[in-house]
């Protein structure tokens, strides 16, 4: 009976060889099969002398040949490691790796989403006789081998809204969170909330959430990885992938497929390849911290000695992460070499996970800058070393400057100055009140001549701001052909057919019966919103590349620089509005659809960088982006906790971060810097949201309504906070500047 | 002059048969456009008659159309007529910019744009020392200047003996009557105030307000600038006065000139007034290079102070008065349509305003089908018979078949019941009055709606009116 049992076993794990090698390594896994086959047989007919040592031959030599596989797997036979129903899933490894565990905010399928499991875990360390038990808490998405209603671990916004309600739950309790990622992505629907929304939420969140987080990558797909995963240390398991996108995903951009046409599993295989997303990559290019070894062909729910290793894993990696905030003692530091270094059992030795404030924060403020440093190499910084070291010069002299003028100068002179026209106030009035008697004035109209002159001849009037009406700067080039222009709202609303100069011209590219929004150029914004000729660029030396020589992108690269005459998707300039200054980062639509890499990347963090030195606000113009820059890897992804956690620092810095859509916005940006801003508004001619319809079509299977994706609906959700006429954009953000936010802006 | 031009007629009616008649006095080619509803209207027969092209459009407002229809015919210019494109300078930038270049007759989309802009008008024209109404001259948008204005235009007011002062909030964005409030007693004013500001943000989006003088008792008068294309020389063509219209105040019967200085007596010095305003008026026009015919229009209180309105910057019904009156270099017979043609399509002007003399009184009567007893409600049904009895003293234009053929005419709902313009000349106001009662007593217009009810026309109106003009009621 045991015997069948464990061949039975073996019939699993034969199964499961073929399901990761498809096309690959037939001979020897057909031997394999011939082998139990042949073992059956004789177990049937009796025919063994002795059927244990039978067994355990045949044992020995499935194990041989994992390892003989295991040691030339593809990235795309791990994509499929990770993602077979025999995997090891979440709630394995609470029952393996915690000593206790209680599941929270739901119970199998009765949740609000069965996709997001959390859980209240124990793990307890004992020296000598003493006994510490310690709380976590556990967050993670669950596959739930195949179960239909675990939707394959993509977790839907309102898991992710559960998952941050949660952190902040273990944020009150001052209990370190440990996540796992097990997901191909986050379930693209615009709901209350949006995916985009809520993941940048919990992005903003766990930017600056003050106790240690550690997360363990299994799968991680892109937006829905990253709303779970920013972490003090990110381990990652050795056949895991961590990439930007799915490896079909990228095939079906970069076989540029339409209407439902599948991908070549050639070509699968090959963007799985090319998207570096396997452990070794991601430790190389210091995306995850460390690598938890995995049995051959990958860890399944029997592979007892791997929970083992887990669980000392995520012991030491929240120990490292505790012993990093709480500063360096000699003993601690000592410690530390020797846990890292060494196997020492961890479950022997102890280290409170409690952290007072101060260590709190300096936590936070480690993980910040962790993520700050990432990415450097991934983009072609082109900026001379010693304008480098100048700028650089001139920034701290800027921000010793704001400091002095700000925080000293202007507070007193401001405290000075009220109390003196305070006196005057009074002194005048007590001044009127005395002479009353003397200079009471006679009764009746009493018109003084220059006022009968203001009321009937010229008056002086400013009209900066009115001369731009309908009078633009920047005039679109489509202005100047004589055609007519049709609105797509024209069969429901009547409107008449538009003359191109007129519509791209005086009106701004807005219907004047509909208020159809038509797209324009970033040049429209850059001219006519800010004040003439205010506008200073810098970082323009800062150039996309293609750092994993990924095939084709270069030459993409250098057409689209070509083209657009721009050296990145992220353009940074410092501009002023009706004379407040500002610094600005600007995703272009035209360079590569506004994607976001290392270098757009780069660009950003350090505009938000040079904006918290000069007191400056801080405005993201999104004139379009369609996402990550897919062909950059996790290169591309990080560039997601990476700008939140600039953009946090930014806001906590006293700062006024906004951000304004103009056109398509979409994915990852969306969903973490520009979707965390407390001040987003949208042009009416912005769609916006996580995935596109096509895409939603793809995972989802569902077809979603008209305007899905329209600034109104962003609104209604909650994602944007308003919608802004074009011609209005001036107005509303100089009304915005000097009413939103921010405690530190120069000018207040 | 050169013709080989085409003019495409981009309206109807009265005024389309107008133009028609004017090109084919200048012996210059033209096309007409009609809408299916419109197509029993008179200015079809008139261009079949004269051999001008013709072609149905879905809509009079509709530029693309009318340009596309202005290709096909091979125009070279655009004449817009009065209403639909006349003042949309949108309209005349788009036909002189566009590849197939053509003349818009009017004024240059620049003027157009210039003086459509109330305030900019009103600071043009206070940049001149030309007189507005006291107020303010550019948006206001804080609350406590604009109380500031209101009270001291209140104090004004009575300063100059006005027993109920009255002052005007206006959403400096709006236009057509929308958007504006009287405020009596000045208390009042902040709660007037924001209402109109907040009406103007939400309808023009912008909160900008303007704060004038509400003057009432006033006569409304004209003044008939024409100019050439090199906008330097314009000269007038006398005054009108309108004052005599409907409840919803839309003219009903004009008089050339816009006083009558000997016959009646005035409490201001009347003839200096006159040359007050047309001198007024040519300042702006210089000043702007105004290059066509246009109105400036005024109010004149009882007390004889003139305060520039507007410009209309088109040709207007009631130009014919003022043709009626005028004498090039002695002589009769002013066509101020053909003149617009003839400087539009780039002939100097050739006459300066010593050539230009007035003589006698012109009345125009605007004959409508409607009730002027129930709100001057229209009045829609067939028209059976019209007819008057010709006088060498009495001009007719009229679209109406009726009155052309004889062929009954079913009056379209779509447009103004605008029947006809009847003007009668006189040698002296006495003349002039006593020809209009005749002309109104000779005319016939008879027939019924669709319930048999006889037609109603303000012809009574009229005649009621006529003893009363250029007098302050």
């Amino acid at each position: 009976m045991d015997i069948e049992k464990r061949a039975q076993h073996l019939t699993d794990r034969l199964s499961y060889i073929r399901d990761i090698f498809v096309g690959r390594n037939g001979e020897i896994i057909d031997s394999l099969g011939v082998r139990l086959d042949s073992f059956f047989q004789n177990l049937a007919d009796g025919s063994m002398k002795s059927p244990l040592e039978e067994l355990v031959q045949l044992e020995k030599g499935f194990d041989e040949v994992e390892r003989l596989l295991d040691s030339s797997l593809t990235p795309m036979e791990k994509v499929r490691i990770v993602r077979h129903p025999q995997r090891f899933c979440l709630r394995d490894i609470l029952e393996n790796v915690y000593d206790n565990f209680t599941e929270i905010g739901g119970q199998d399928e009765h949740s609000i989403d069965p996709s997001m499991v959390i859980a209240r875990a124990t793990i307890t360390r004992h020296q000598g006789k003493k006994k510490y038990s310690q709380l976590i808490m556990v967050i993670g998405q669950e596959k739930g081998h195949g179960e239909e209603f675990r939707n394959g671990g993509s977790v839907k916004p309102w898991g992710n809204a559960k998952a941050r309600h949660f952190m902040q739950v273990a944020e009150t309790e001052n209990i370190p969170i440990h996540t796992y990622v097990f997901t191909p992505g986050s379930f693209p629907v615009e709901d209350y909330p949006g995916a985009a929304q809520q993941i940048a939420s919990n992005l903003y969140e766990m930017a600056g959430l003050s106790v240690p987080i550690i997360s363990v990558i299994s799968e991680g797909g892109s937006g829905g990885a990253e709303a779970i995963a920013l972490a003090d240390r990110r381990l990652m398991f050795s056949h895991g992938y961590y990439s930007v996108i799915s490896p079909e995903g990228a095939a079906a951009i970069e076989g540029r497929l339409k209407g439902g046409a599948r991908a070549t599993p050639e070509l699968i295989a090959h963007c799985a390849e090319r998207l570096h997303m396997t452990a070794q990559d991601n430790l190389n290019f210091g995306y995850v911290d460390r690598i938890v070894q995995e049995p051959c062909l990958g860890a399944r729910p029997f592979h007892y000695d791997f929970f083992r290793t887990l669980r000392q894993e995520v012991i030491r990696a929240t120990d490292e992460a505790v012993l990093g905030a709480r500063g360096f003692s000699p003993m601690r530091r000592l410690t530390l070499r020797r846990w890292g270094r060494d196997d020492t059992n961890m479950d022997e030795v102890f280290l409170s996970w409690n952290l007072s404030d101060s260590a709190r924060e300096k936590l936070v403020a480690k993980r910040q800058k962790k993520f700050l440093r990432l990415s450097k190499g991934a983009c072609w910084d082109r900026r001379p070393v010693l304008s480098r070291l100048r700028r650089n010069a001139r920034e701290s002299w800027d921000s010793l400057y704001a400091r002095v003028k700000f925080e000293l100068y202007t507070r007193h002179r401001q405290r000075i100055s009220n109390f003196m026209n305070e006196t005057l106030s009074m002194a005048v009035w007590l001044r009127d009140r005395m002479l009353y008697p003397i200079t009471r004035k006679p009764v009746g109209p009493r018109l003084r001549p220059e006022t009968v002159r203001e009321l009937t001849t010229l008056s002086t009037w400013k009209e900066e701001d009115e001369s731009r009406k309908g009078r633009w700067a920047y005039v679109s080039p489509r202005a100047r052909e004589d055609r007519t222009v049709t609105c797509p709202n024209a069969a429901t609303h009547g409107c008449l057919d538009l003359w191109a100069p007129d519509l791209y011209g005086e009106f701004a590219g807005v219907c004047t019966t509909c208020g159809h929004h038509f797209p324009m150029e970033y040049q429209w914004v850059v001219n006519n919103v800010f004040d003439a000729d205010s506008v200073r660029e810098f970082n323009a030396e800062v150039e996309a590349a293609n750092p994993l020589n990924f095939p084709g992108l270069g030459e993409s690269i250098q057409k689209a620089k070509e083209k657009t005459k721009l050296k990145s998707a992220c353009v940074t300039f410092e501009a002023r509005l009706n004379g407040i200054r500002m610094i600005v980062a600007m995703l272009v639509g035209p360079f590569r659809g506004g994607s976001v890499g290392a270098a757009e990347g780069l660009k950003f963090v350090e505009a938000a960088k040079l904006a918290e030195k000069k007191r400056y606000p801080f405005l993201a113009y999104v004139h379009g982006t369609a996402g990550i820059r897919i062909q950059e890897g996790t290169h591309g992804v990080i560039q997601m906790p990476r700008c939140t956690v600039a953009v946090r620092r930014y806001i906590e810095a006293g700062g006024l971060y906004l951000v304004l859509y103009d056109t398509n916005s979409y994915a990852g940006p969306v969903a973490s810097f520009l979707g965390c801003s407390p001040y987003q508004f949208a042009m009416r001619s912005s769609n916006l949201g996580f995935a596109g319809v096509g895409v939603i079509k793809e995972t989802t299977g569902i077809d979603v309504p008209p305007h899905y994706h329209s600034a109104y609906k962003a609104l209604s959700r909650g994602h944007i906070q308003g919608v802004w006429d074009r011609r209005e954009v001036r107005a509303n953000l100089e009304q915005l500047l000097l009413t939103a936010g921010g405690r530190n802006l120069y000018y207040r | 002059m050169d013709t080989n031009h085409i003019v495409l007629i981009a309206n109807r009616g009265e005024i389309a048969v107008r133009i028609a008649q004017a090109c084919h006095r200048l012996g210059i080619g033209f096309a007409c456009v009609y809408t299916e509803e419109d197509a029993a209207s008179g200015h079809l027969q008139v261009a079949r008659e004269l051999g001008g092209a013709l072609f149905r459009v879905s809509s009079y407002h509709d530029a693309n159309e009318i340009l596309s229809v202005a290709d096909q015919a091979g125009a070279t210019a655009v004449h817009p007529g009065y209403g639909f494109f006349a003042e949309d300078f949108r309209f005349a930038r788009r036909v002189t910019t566009r590849d197939r270049k053509m003349i818009f007759i009017g004024p240059s989309w620049q003027v157009i744009q210039a003086l459509g802009d109330k305030i900019n008008t009103k600071r043009l024209a206070r940049s001149l020392g030309v007189p507005t109404v006291p107020g303010s001259d550019r948006p206001i948008y804080d609350e406590q200047e604009a109380e500031k204005i209101a009270r001291s235009l209140y104090e004004f007011q009575l300063q100059q003996g006005v027993a109920h002062p009255l002052v005007l909030v206006k959403a400096s964005a709006g236009g057509g009557g929308m958007g504006i409030e009287e405020v009596y007693d000045i208390d009042q004013f902040r709660s007037v105030y924001r209402s109109i500001r907040n009406y103007a943000l939400r309808q023009f989006k912008d909160e900008g307000v303007l704060i004038e003088q509400r003057i009432c008792e006033f006569n409304h008068l004209e003044v008939q600038i024409v100019a050439d294309r090199t906008g330097k020389n314009p000269v007038h063509f006398g005054t009108r006065n309108c004052s005599i219209q409907s409840t919803g105040r839309q003219k009903r019967l004009e008089v050339a000139p816009g006083f009558a200085p000997a016959d009646i007596k005035y409490d201001f010095d009347a003839a200096a007034l006159l040359d007050t305003i047309t001198s007024h008026s040519l300042k702006l026009a210089q000043k702007v290079g105004y290059d066509n015919v246009g109105t400036w229009e005024w109010i004149v209180t009882r007390d004889g102070s003139p305060f520039l309105m507007e410009v209309n910057t088109r040709i207007q019904v009631e130009n014919g008065v003022s043709a009626k009156i005028a004498r090039l270099n002695g002589k009769p017979g002013v066509d101020l349509i053909s003149e617009q043609i003839r400087l539009g399509l780039g002939e100097p002007l050739g006459y300066t305003q010593s050539d230009v003399s007035l003589e006698g009184f012109g009345i125009e009567y605007r004959i409508i089908a409607e009730d002027p007893a129930n709100h001057f409600s229209p009045w829609v049904g067939r028209i059976e018979r019209f007819s008057w009895e010709p006088q060498p003293w009495l001009s007719m234009h009229t679209h109406v078949p009726a009155a052309l053929d004889g062929t009954p005419y079913d009056i379209p709902t779509e447009f103004d019941p605008n029947l006809a313009l009847a003007i009668v000349w006189g040698a002296d106001l006495a003349e002039a009055k006593a020809r209009g009662h005749a002309f109104l007593d000779s005319l016939v217009l008879e027939g019924h709606d669709k319930d048999g009810s006889p037609l109603q026309s303000n012809v009574a109106f009229l005649k009621d009116r006529t003893d009363g003009i250029l007098r302050f009621a």
